[in-house]
């Protein structure tokens, strides 16, 4: 008996059993894949630095390849428990020729994103992967391109590029599109192509050329080594701790994953509300049926055991299909998110997916037992009274549709069905502006870095025209020729009637010091050179005039301890200057890290780490023009507007925070279909009496179907709303702290407002607008007679 | 001029695969102006002809003609629009909107109608349902909710709003089925009130009292209209105990 009531049950309430289903199903699905992810990306920079074996210490440094010093250094030193030097060839655009570009024929120009090196395949440190996790080897002939690079030239597996290093130049396939642990995050200007060690001998081979070295160091005792290094004032181009580097610099990488948890708890927590929501509208729905069961003595025991039975059932069914759907879904999601770690994947484990879809067994069954629980407190006689509803229904009509002589009878209904069941609507609701919020915190972040002042949050003034020699590298051995050639574009300007200034930045890795030389930090410093008089905006104090002057980042204050009227030391081979604080900035270049001194100040040249670009400002003339003019006059130099050199400089982080984005957006338009899906399903079939009474009374289905999708589109209106304005006041904590991380303590966030209030919201608009036309299309099927289903 | 002509009517159900025939080529007719009741034992296929023929329900077979116009060649958007402008329906059950006050539930028909779309023509709608619901004695309910009325003063919101768009024809399922006798007779005054304004009226019912005061009752068997038998027109105060005799003696022979 007990069984063919079940039966029965699920046979006959087969929409909502269904709806249930698939509720369980998405629970199931999103906490095992969620609760997946979010141990493989907890450990997976971690990971990442072991599997590839990344060095405690990474200096670069140019040599002329006969004399090495720092190896020298290392050789035999207590303090190091392995090394490697590794050589590397320096490359610029005109070193590399695209051959062969399926992605587009006939294209030929190579475009460095950074400061780019060839190298053979790393066997010992900073191991890199290919973009299916696998080892990477290489045959004669062949290269890899990391992955950033390959993107940026549109480059893809397959493709041919010839390198020409002196004299030598050979052609190569691309064979593997690569993660590199170090060089790989986009937040790092420096990035390597690979070849196989017996074409790199070829190259080698030649005299006279200038190396790039690598140095890669495991240290014994980090502290007694640092010492050592820092007393040495070796001239390097950069020198990193890797590991505490690489974990900021994969911050955007580490962002997404965050982002990802994030996403993912939001969806367990939905839909674990979203089920309560149905197991108590499902129980509702039954009221009058315990009443009656009640009535003619079924013990509440048992009655309470049929429900617990009937939702065992769909439960354990739901939950087995869901972790069957667990692994690919993690999968996809994770591969998705995260493009340029190794993530560890063995951790994805058949126990922790069962035991998630056991706890959704246990959760779906605790909230019956909870909601059962009220059926001892009612008798048999309120339960059949009380009716479907399980309560007295309470009225609140708020509005009065006879005092609205102009509003629709449908619209009226809608916005009085929202006011009158707040709690019924509000998992919609907040479905609806958690989407928004996700969606507008990750376009905030994308925004500020797309904005005209971000170019002075990376220590520049704003230029008409960007220009890019791609010799930034060769000006660090050769300054003279930066002056050559700043003059020479401001002659030739000149010659085509364009009056125009030209300035560079030029960086050097300076060991820095506020009182003891034992405790010095290398810094990159910049310098303004060039005929164009620039300014440079500031947090606090002034710009640096004297020649003993110096403007220093908030993070690099706050690190040395230091303060506007303090002095901080400046330490090279041969000299030691004494520097005043007379001013503090932000800058996202280096993580927030360096110093600007005035144009007066005498720096070691043998310090130079090079360039980001060269500015022009011209005169009378808006900065597009310009450079349309300048492309036609220096057709061999690549020329940016600030647009073309932010995506230069910042290009692969704004792109992965796009992907982000869309990532996103497809999740909460998936979302929010699905929740509108399956709580507007779940809301007509208790409605069915109501829609039959509406047609009998000559509704016509359209504005039936115009009052279900009112009540949604407005609900979303609210959350978007609502959304917005969350948005606005949590930006500053949430994505604050990132750009104050890569060093903008101080950001101004900005939104683009076409994106963030028209075009994803009309797209919200659209997607659920849909989902709920074509659920809305149920109304069709509602039968006059089930008029006399409304209690 | 007859309002409702039906020829050959069928209807037919099927249940697991086996067919049900609920009326059997049913032929009739209702006059305008009449008042018509239909009787007959549970499971007869009463209320099946009652929805049917008011389009609530689709033909099987046959023809129905609502004032000339065959209602099975209709669409739905026009069968709903006949529905609302040119068709009142009364419930057993007292059926209204929970979200809505009584005033609301009743002009709602009214607003959605082509005559409802303007502010003058609403203004007008409000006058007709205050009207409507002062001669059915139920004008300081206006503003309640559903649930803070009696079943009677809940049935006369319903026949205000079956009647708020001046239906051509009302089609009642038992109206007095859910009632006591005081609120029975209430609800059967006001309808014979409306009756002679001119409105056809075809109801369902059980109740011998409401049928002995319609003009003409049709008993309903096995799908198929048994017989008929012709009252006179019920006057106000008219002592209905004699017609009812007559009708019991009738329903009898019919073996009611």
């Amino acid at each position: 008996m007990f069984f063919r009531i079940l039966k029965k049950d699920l046979k006959r309430k087969k929409t909502m059993n269904v709806i249930l289903l698939l509720f369980i199903i998405l629970a199931a699905m999103f906490l095992s894949s969620s609760v997946d992810n979010l141990i493989a990306v907890n450990g997976a920079i971690d990971h990442f630095i072991e599997i590839s074996k990344t060095p405690d210490f990474l200096s670069i440094a140019l040599t002329d390849g006969k004399t090495d010093e720092i190896a020298d250094f290392l050789q035999d030193n207590e303090n190091v428990a392995e090394y490697e030097v590794i050589n590397t060839f320096n490359l610029i655009n005109e070193d590399i020729t695209i051959l062969n570009c399926q992605n587009m024929p006939g294209h030929t120009r190579y475009e460095r994103t950074n400061t780019l090196c060839l190298e053979t395949v790393p066997e010992n440190f900073i191991k890199v992967f290919q973009m299916d996790d696998s080892a990477l080897t290489l045959n004669s002939g062949e290269i890899a391109f990391p992955k950033a690079e390959a993107d940026h030239n549109h480059l893809q597996v397959g493709d041919q590029v010839s390198i020409k290093i002196g004299e030598t130049e050979q052609a190569f396939t691309i064979a593997a599109i690569v993660k590199d642990a170090v060089f790989g995050s986009t937040m790092m200007g420096f990035k390597r192509l690979l070849i196989s060690a017996e074409d790199f001998a070829k190259f080698a081979a030649q005299e006279g050329l200038v190396h790039t070295q690598i140095y890669n160091i495991d240290y014994v005792d980090k502290e007694k080594f640092q010492d050592q290094w820092q007393s040495q004032n070796f001239m390097v181009i950069s020198s990193l701790e890797t590991k505490s580097t690489i974990r900021m610099c994969y911050i955007m990488d580490m962002l997404i994953a965050a982002i990802l948890i994030v996403v993912s708890i939001c969806l367990i927590l939905l839909a674990f509300l979203v089920l309560r929501f149905t197991i108590v509208f499902t129980l509702q729905e039954d009221y009058k049926e315990i009443g009656i069961m009640k009535a003619i003595g079924i013990k509440d025991m048992g009655i309470k055991g049929l429900y617990l039975i009937k939702y065992l059932a769909i439960s354990v069914v739901g939950a087995m299909i869901g972790f069957c759907l667990g692994f690919p879904f993690g999968t996809i999601i994770l591969e998705r998110a995260i493009v340029n770690i190794v993530v560890d994947k063995t951790e994805q484990n058949f126990v922790i997916n069962f035991t998630c879809a056991a706890a959704v067994v246990f959760i779906v069954l605790l909230f019956c037992y909870l909601s059962t629980n009220k059926l001892k407190k009612i008798s048999a006689l309120q339960a059949i009274r009380s009716g479907s509803d399980g309560e007295r229904y309470q009225a609140k009509n708020y509005l009065k549709l006879w005092k609205r002589p102009k509003m629709k009878p449908f619209f009226y209904m809608a916005v009085n069905d929202i006011l009158s069941s707040l709690k019924r609507f509000g998992i919609l609701f907040a479905t609806f502006c958690l989407g928004t919020l996700l969606i507008l915190l990750p376009l905030s972040a994308a925004s500020t870095l797309k904005s005209d002042g971000i170019i002075s949050s990376f220590s520049l003034s704003p230029s008409d025209v960007y220009l890019d020699t791609g010799k930034g590298e060769t000006y660090t051995v050769d300054m003279e020729r930066m002056f050559q050639d700043l003059e020479e574009i401001e002659a030739r300007l000149k010659e085509n009637g364009i009056i125009a200034k030209t300035g560079a930045d030029m960086g050097y890795m300076l060991p820095c010091y506020t009182e003891d030389p034992k405790n010095s930090v290398t810094y990159y410093v910049l310098q303004a050179e060039g005929s164009w008089d620039r300014h440079y905006v500031l947090l606090s104090g002034e710009e640096p005039e004297l020649s003993n002057e110096v403007m220093i980042t908030e993070l690099t204050a706050k690190e040395m301890g230091v303060g506007i009227g303090d002095s901080i030391h400046f330490a090279t081979s041969e000299k030691t200057d004494e520097f005043i604080i007379t001013g503090i900035y932000q800058s996202m270049m280096n993580m927030g890290q360096g110093y600007r001194v005035s144009r007066s100040a005498q720096l070691d040249r043998k310090y130079a780490a090079g360039i980001f670009c060269i500015q022009v400002e011209i005169e009378d003339m808006d900065s597009d023009e310009a450079c349309e003019k300048m492309k036609e006059i220096f057709p061999e130099y690549k020329i940016m507007n600030s647009e073309g050199f932010l995506d230069n400089m910042i290009g692969g982080v704004i792109e992965q925070i796009n992907t982000l984005t869309f990532f996103i957006v497809g999740i909460v338009l998936v979302i929010n279909s699905l929740i509108t899906i399956l709580i507007m399903k779940t809301i007509m079939t208790k409605e069915r009496g109501e829609i039959a009474l509406l047609k009998s009374m000559g509704f016509t289905d359209g504005s039936l179907r115009a009052w279900q999708i009112t009540r949604i589109l407005l609900i979303l209106t609210a959350a978007i709303i609502m959304g917005t304005i969350l948005s606005k006041v949590l930006a500053p904590y949430t994505i604050g702290p990132i750009f104050a991380m890569m060093g903008a303590t101080s950001m101004k966030l900005v939104m683009n407002s076409f994106e963030a209030y028209v075009l994803y919201p009309l797209l919200l608009f659209v997607v659920t607008g849909i989902s709920s036309f074509i659920c809305a299309r149920g109304v069709r099927k509602v039968d006059l007679k089930e008029v006399n289903t409304i209690e | 001029m007859e309002s409702l002509k039906i020829k050959d009517l069928c209807k037919t159900y099927i249940i697991h695969k086996r067919q049900n025939h609920v009326l059997r080529n049913v032929t009739m007719e209702i006059t305008e102006g009449e008042l018509v009741a239909v009787m007959g034992p549970s499971g007869s296929g009463k209320s099946t002809l009652l929805y049917t023929v008011s389009g609530m329900d689709y033909i099987t077979a046959g023809k129905v003609d609502f004032f000339g116009r065959d209602i099975s060649s209709l669409n739905a958007r026009q069968m709903s629009e006949l529905r609302l402008e040119e068709m009142g329906f009364i419930f057993q059950q007292m059926y209204m909107l929970k979200n809505l006050s009584i005033y609301d539930n009743i002009v709602l028909p009214a607003y959605q109608s082509k005559n409802g779309k303007t502010k003058e023509k609403r203004k007008e709608i409000n006058d007709r349902a205050k009207e409507l619901m002062h001669k059915l004695g139920i004008s300081e309910i206006a503003e309640h909710d559903i649930n803070e009325v009696s079943g009677g003063q809940l049935q006369r919101a319903c026949i205000c709003r079956s009647l708020i768009n001046n239906p051509r024809m009302i089609f009642a399922d038992e109206p007095t089925g859910a009632l006591n006798q005081q609120n029975s007779r209430e609800v059967m005054k006001e309808l014979n009130r409306i009756n002679k304004e001119g409105t056809t009226i075809m109801l369902v019912t059980h109740d011998m009292k409401v049928a002995a005061k319609s003009d003409r009752v049709l008993y309903i068997e096995d799908g198929n209209i048994k017989g008929q038998y012709l009252l006179c027109k019920y006057m106000e105060g008219e002592e209905s105990r004699e017609r009812e005799k007559k009708l019991s003696n009738w329903l009898m022979e019919m073996g009611f």
